[in-house]
């Protein structure tokens, strides 16, 4: 039988055991925004640490990250770690988004600021930030997708399709109980992503002779690869700083995340959600570019570094069913990410847009409508933008840059969300004009591609946006008495429970 | 300075070793043992550190 076949046959079996744990956990799906959104707050520790790690971790791992550390070298784990390195603000940002959450019963992270600035428009810009730059984030899982089983079967399948297959699985899987769902076909996927990568690069690194001599064959093949910048130029300061600081935010900048910290039923299960999602992400981090750097001696001469993966596999040394499973690895890692996206965002435009600006007196079951309608207009618009995307060439298009400008985006509601927890002297103004103006900045910046000084986009955006933040929360007058109230709650809780 | 000073100082530490040693110690390193090896152990260091704190936690009352 062709690989065609065998390509279709394994989406199909992930499909439909993916459906059946879906379908299961919608038994005991009770009522309401918060058992819809967030799994009445309720995640044990396992299913919350395999749900954040499948959310953050996507198809930019194994094929943008790969794709990315194939074309500049070992400045791509750098970047890559630089966010792992991040994720020790947990420890600052978990409890307090868990304490708080628990006390005002917080839906998303944007509701969180409309009350602590005492103002909607907050919670509703940072909403339309997340709405405009997870788009193109949404899209890069799909082209994922797309080159991949493209790649696999050797163009028998188009890139549509995949991105198809995508679209529908993450629908799926969103609507048919919300975060249940979605966090019980995460926790599936990451055991698949993680199981199958590991799988893949052992092979590979036997085909090479082992760890010492693949390192051996690297350091003599490819040496310029090894060091910041490369021999070519890649991975100056500016654009490892451009790259890399949206990415160290990303636990509180990216909606999609930052709402699993709502999710955890105790502290124990806290703890077990960062201590295994760090695990996670070092080992995985360390798998994919290893991979990426396997693929730079096994098929080079790319044009489009993107489909260094899909190639490799593609490759008669790599047994086809091994191909299929580490396909299936990699498609689990992007349907994982682009189903959370989904729920977040349509939690965020039903409590933050609807309730928040366009009705306020809508029951909790007519925002819950409007959220799982929105659901798959998210999903086309952004099936839309990766069809468009899958045909460019260039670096701006390419799977990791992309990801990260989305990101970049995301960024400027940085200072707010620090502000929330730790000034009690920001103020919604500042919050709102720093958001609106640095995501202006990105954005020109990003389409015309100018980069003053040669800093990028997320750099200038996110030095306007903190000046601004400050400047603007300076000359207006905060919501004092909710911010005593509010930051006064969490000092107290917080030493209860000995968190810093 | 507070136990939350220290961890922030400690993280900008971090933060500034991110660039300074690959990029200005170890730019002349081609090899795994270079800019690859520094950001394996200083991942871990972060990992660690955020381990030591976090255990520390403990249930509070809601």
């Amino acid at each position: 039988m062709s690989t065609t076949f065998w390509v279709w046959f394994g989406i199909a079996i992930y499909i439909a055991v993916g459906l059946a744990i879906a379908v299961m956990a919608r038994r005991g799906l009770g009522a309401g925004m918060s058992e819809f959104f967030l799994a009445n707050r309720k995640v044990g520790g396992f299913v919350s640490a395999l749900t954040y790690s499948a959310t953050t971790y996507s198809a930019f791992m194994m094929i943008g990250l790969a794709g990315l550390t194939y074309l500049s070298g070992v400045g791509a784990l750098g970047f890559e770690l630089t966010y792992l390195c991040g994720m020790f603000m947990m420890v600052f940002f978990l409890p307090r988004f868990w304490l708080v959450g628990r006390k005002y019963g917080y839906v998303s992270p944007m509701e969180l600021l409309s009350d602590r600035y005492q103002s909607k428009g907050v919670g509703a810009t940072a909403a339309i930030l997340a709405l405009v730059f997870l788009v193109p984030y949404s899209a890069v899982q799909l082209m994922g997708v797309g080159y991949l089983v493209n790649g696999i079967s050797q163009g028998a399948i188009p890139v549509v399709a995949g991105i198809i297959i995508a679209v529908f699985c993450a629908i799926a899987w969103s609507n048919i109980a919300g975060l249940r769902s979605v966090a019980w076909t995460d926790a599936f996927q990451a055991l698949i992503m993680i199981g199958t990568s590991a799988a893949v690069l052992g092979f590979v690194v036997a085909l090479l002779g082992g760890f010492g001599s693949f390192f051996g064959k690297l350091e003599s093949a490819a040496p310029g690869l090894l060091t910041v910048p490369t021999a070519k130029g890649a991975w100056n300061i500016n654009m490892f700083i451009g790259l890399a600081l949206p990415w160290l935010f990303f636990l509180i900048s990216n909606p999609q995340v930052s709402q699993r910290l709502f999710i955890p039923k105790s502290v124990t299960a806290m703890k077990q959600m960062v201590g295994g999602f760090l695990i996670f992400g070092f080992i995985y981090t360390l798998i994919s570019v290893l991979w990426g750097f396997s693929t730079t001696l096994l098929v080079p001469g790319l044009e489009k570094p993107d489909l260094a993966t899909p190639t490799l596999l593609a490759l008669p040394i790599i047994p086809m069913g091994l191909a299929i499973i580490v396909m299936i690895g990699i498609t689990a890692a992007a349907i994982s990410t682009i189903d959370s996206i989904l729920l977040t965002l349509s939690s965020v435009w039903a409590r933050d847009i609807q309730k928040g600006l366009i009705n306020p007196k809508v029951s909790e079951a007519g925002e819950l409508r409007v959220g799982q309608w929105v659901i798959p207009i998210m999903a086309i618009i952004a099936f839309v933008f990766a069809w468009w995307a899958a045909g460019k060439t260039g670096l701006a298009f390419m799977i990791a840059p992309l990801s990260s400008a989305a990101s970049a985006g995301l960024l400027m509601a940085v200072p707010t969300i620090f502000g929330a927890f730790f000034w009690k002297r920001a103020t919604a103004s500042g919050a709102m004009v720093s958001c609106i103006v640095g995501a202006i900045v990105v954005l020109l910046f990003q389409l015309t591609g100018w980069k003053p000084l040669g800093w990028w986009p997320g750099t200038w955006g996110f030095i306007v946006c903190v000046i601004l933040f400050i400047g603007v929360s300076l000359a207006t007058k905060p919501p004092q008495e909710r911010a005593e109230e509010f930051i006064g709650y969490l000092k107290e809780k917080l030493a209860e429970g000995k968190f810093i | 300075m507070g136990k939350t000073g220290w961890a922030w100082t400690w993280f900008g530490f971090l933060l500034a070793l991110d660039i300074a040693i690959p990029w200005f110690v170890l730019a002349h390193v081609e090899k795994m043992s270079g800019a690859f090896l520094f950001w394996t152990i200083w991942v871990v260091v972060a990992i660690i550190s955020a381990f030591v704190i976090f255990l520390k936690w403990k249930e509070a009352r809601q």
